[in-house]
Formats: C-alpha cells, structure tokens, sequence
C-alpha cells in the first residue's frame, strides 16, 4: 500500500472559501458531497460517462468523480446549489421544472448545470448545439425531449 | 469506486515537472486531464506512487499555428483543438478526431496528449478488481495467457486513441523532454505496437509538444469512427486520410492510417499515388486485426476498419471539391 498523507486544501465553491484537510486520492466529488455537505452533485457512474457528477470549474462543466479535489484549489467552482438565490430558483431550474424536464431528478443537478455553462457561451443555442452540449448527460426518465425542450425556450429568450 | 492512495505533486513549471518524473521514474505517474488516468487507478490496474499533476502548466497549452508548421502544446484541451477554426481550416482530421474523442464535458478536461499516450484496452484487462479476480492472469497483467485469443503468446489489447490516427496521417511529430535533453519523434515512434507495454517512451520523459507540418498545395484530410454511443465511446475502428492533390485535380498523395485495430495505428500503403479506394480498403483489411476483445465482434470492426478507411478517403476527397 502506497504511502499518503492528510493535506490542507482551499476550495472556492459557491463564492464561499472551505478550508478542509484531505487525503490527495479524494475526487472533488467526494469532498463536495461527504466534507462540504453539497449534496446537489450526484454520483453514478463513478468513470465519467453519465454526466450526473457535472459541476462547473471556471464556468467549464467538467466531471467531478474525474477531478482531485487538491487539484481544484485556485479555481472557482460552481455546484447546483450555487445556482439559486435563496428560495429563488434560477431561470434554467424554472425552466426545467415548467417544461417538465425532470422526473427522478437525479441527472438534473448535472443538466442544468450544463445547459447554464451552454447559455453563458451561447445564448442563443441550434437544438443541434443543445443535444452536442448535453450529450454528456445520461437521463433515464425522460427521453431528452423535456430537457432540450427547456433549453430551447431559453434559447430562444425565454418561457 | 474510490481512488488508491499517492502522493500528489504538482510542478509549477515544465524544468519541475521533469525533476520530479525523473526521481520518481516508473513508481510516477503523469496527470493532463485525467480522465482516463483516474479511471485506470479506479479500477486499480495502476497504482502510482505518485501522480504528478501537470495539467495546471499553461506554457504546455495552446495552438501556435505557423507557416510552416503547427505547434500545439500537449496540455492543449481536446474542446480547443475541435473549436479552433484554423485548425478545422487545415487540419480537418486533427479537429474531427479531437471533436469525436468524446461529449464536451470531457473534452473540456481531455488534453491531446493524455489521449495520443492512453494505454491499450482490452475487455478482459479494463476491469474490476472483482472482475479480474476471477480471471487468469493475462499477458498485460504480467500472466503469460491471451484471454481474448486462446492459446497466443502475445497480446492482443487495442489502442483506442483517436489523436494518434488523425496526427500521423498528417506526418506530426512529437517534442519528449527528459531532465537535461530533448528528443523530437514522428509519432508513429511512439509506439511498441506491443499491447503489454504500447510506448516506446522512458518514465522520465514528458511529451510537451505535437509538431505538424503545414502540407503543400491543395489538400484536405477526414475522420471516421465507428462507436456504440456517439457521446463518449473509445473508437471500436478508426480511419483518417489525408489527400493532396495537383491543380488538375490528380491526386498526388493519399495516406490512410487505421486505428482501434491493434495495438499501434497503422499506416496504410505509405503515401500512394491515388486514391485507389478499393485497394486501400483491402489493405486496411488486411492489416487490421480484428479480435473479440472489445464491445463489437471482432470480425465486424476489422470489416468497418475497411469501410471507415474509404469513408475517410471520400470524405478528404469531397472537401476538396
């Protein structure tokens, strides 16, 4: 068994500073979910196929389940939960919810953040742009059609 | 599934990042992106010592496209090279491949050298602990059996890079740092065309650069892939042609190179006179190897190897129409 020893790390998350002491083999999903408490990003598949670990780094989504927590120091990283304001959800979340673009909702935290991440880059996506943005994204309730669907009406300036 | 413990390093430059690969050597470990990394030590077929983190280098990063040649630093994220429009421009099969590796969520972490240096797969190697634990030690496990093919003495795991096709077709050559000296190498030296160990490179040396020449004359190049999921599957065969032809219109070069069949990209026929597509087909055939080892039946992908490489070849040929 390789040697590994406990490190202090600083993780910018919501705009808020954690200072938690880890071990380096820990992925950013695991000290989001089992140090910070930040449940909102799920785990599925654990390789990086399903998209349900989606957080953004930077504003990019990117895996967490494929990211070292000590290696997103320095960055601003932005979960689910940093998406509303209080109560207050965010116009991609009421977008999701109006187009009943979510049924288990497992998959949600990581589509809307992804469609968010597609909205700021380009805010006026083809549907072809939407499905190639998503098509990291594994749902298994609704088909996609709710969920493109509820991009496009932002897309297209709003519900 | 949880990660092995290591010792994370992460160099501040390129000098550091050689230090540390050359004192640590094999029980070392380099981290681009690491989405494919992380997954192997999941899976715990590696378990480093060390990871040394140098996707943070930015002077590894970037597309310098020059007149004569193009320099694309190996950090360089597989969504920049498919999203650059000079390179789409002049190196179409270098964007499409890079655009194919996988959805944007993973193409947004992937570098183009994590993906040219991804180790050999194999369905009975790329598992669990808990698969394997039932299964005979094979060649790439340091065994001395072939689970895919019974009785063989050699290994028979696929190299499933899409970079590696696309680069070669356009005669790209590689820049390998090691402490105190610095080698270039076209990149079909990369490979050991030997699935055990598929790379011919030391564990102190560090790819930091892709070097493509800027063909002559008129030119265009293609990508095909073949795959079960259009989101995020490794190619199951793979073809990229380069074609250059003179003003009439006659083809002066064409260059196919396959990949997912076998444990190197291939290069087909060197650079032909014309585009002989059947031919070629039946070279690519030929030299594919097609082995139930993956998630399509082996005779299936060596077949498609034949069809993706006339694909590719039309494909660079309508282009230039």
């Amino acid at each position: 068994m390789n040697e590994m020893k406990k490190t202090a790390i600083t993780l910018n998350v919501n705009n808020e500073t954690y200072d938690i002491v880890t071990y380096p083999n820990r992925t950013l999903l695991e000290v989001l979910r089992d140090d910070l408490h930040l449940t909102g990003t799920k785990e599925s598949c654990g390789e990086g196929v399903c998209g349900s670990c989606t957080v953004l780094v930077d504003g990019t989504p990117v895996r967490s389940c494929l990211t070292l927590a000590v290696a997103a120091q320095g960055k601003e990283i932005t979960t689910i939960e940093g998406l509303s304001v209080g109560e207050k959800l965010h116009p991609v979340q009421e977008a999701f919810v109006n187009h009943h673009a979510i049924q288990c909702g497992f998959c949600s935290p990581g589509m809307i953040l992804t469609s968010y991440a597609l909205l700021k880059e380009n805010p006026r996506p083809t549907e072809i742009e939407i499905r190639r943005a998503l098509s990291g994204n594994v749902c298994r309730c609704t088909g996609y059609a709710k969920i493109v669907e509820a991009v496009k009406s932002l897309a297209e300036g709003g519900n | 599934m949880r990660l092995p413990p290591f010792q994370y390093l992460e160099p501040t430059n390129v000098e550091e990042a050689l230090s540390m690969i050359s004192a640590h050597k094999e029980m070392a470990k380099i981290m681009a992106g690491g989405t494919d990394l992380l997954n192997r030590m999941k899976l715990r077929l590696i378990e480093p010592a060390f990871v040394v983190n140098i996707g943070k280098l930015r002077n590894m990063d970037g597309i310098d496209i020059g007149d004569a040649e193009t320099i694309i630093g190996a950090n360089t994220r597989l969504k920049d090279i498919a999203g650059t429009a000079l390179v789409n421009k002049r190196f179409r099969a270098i964007a499409e491949a890079a655009f194919q590796v996988a959805s944007p969520t993973i193409t947004n972490m992937a570098t183009v050298g994590g993906n040219l240096l991804q180790n050999t797969r194999c369905m009975y190697y790329d598992q669990s602990g808990m698969v394997l634990s039932g299964l005979e030690r094979c060649h790439k496990r340091g065994g001395t059996v072939c689970l895919a093919v019974k009785g063989s003495k050699r290994c028979f795991s696929v190299y499933q890079g899409d970079m590696a096709p696309a680069l070669i077709a356009f005669d790209a050559r590689c820049v390998l740092e090691k402490k105190g000296s610095t080698r270039t190498v076209p990149i079909t030296e990369l490979f050991t065309d030997n699935g055990v160990s598929p790379f011919a490179i030391g564990a102190d040396e560090l790819l930091t650069k892709i070097l493509i020449p800027k063909p002559e004359g008129i030119y265009s190049s293609a990508y095909r892939k073949l795959r079960l999921r259009g989101s995020v599957d490794y190619p199951l065969a793979s073809a990229a042609a380069f074609v250059s032809v003179t003003n009439d219109k006659k083809v002066t070069t064409c260059r196919v190179v396959i990949g997912a069949a076998g444990a190197a990209p291939k290069v087909i026929d060197g650079a032909s006179r014309e585009a002989d597509l059947e031919g070629i087909a039946q070279k690519a055939y030929d030299h594919a190897e097609g082995v139930d080892n993956l998630k399509m039946p082996g005779a299936y992908r060596r077949k498609m190897v034949s069809v993706l490489a006339k694909r590719a070849i039309q494909a660079a040929i309508e282009d230039i129409k």
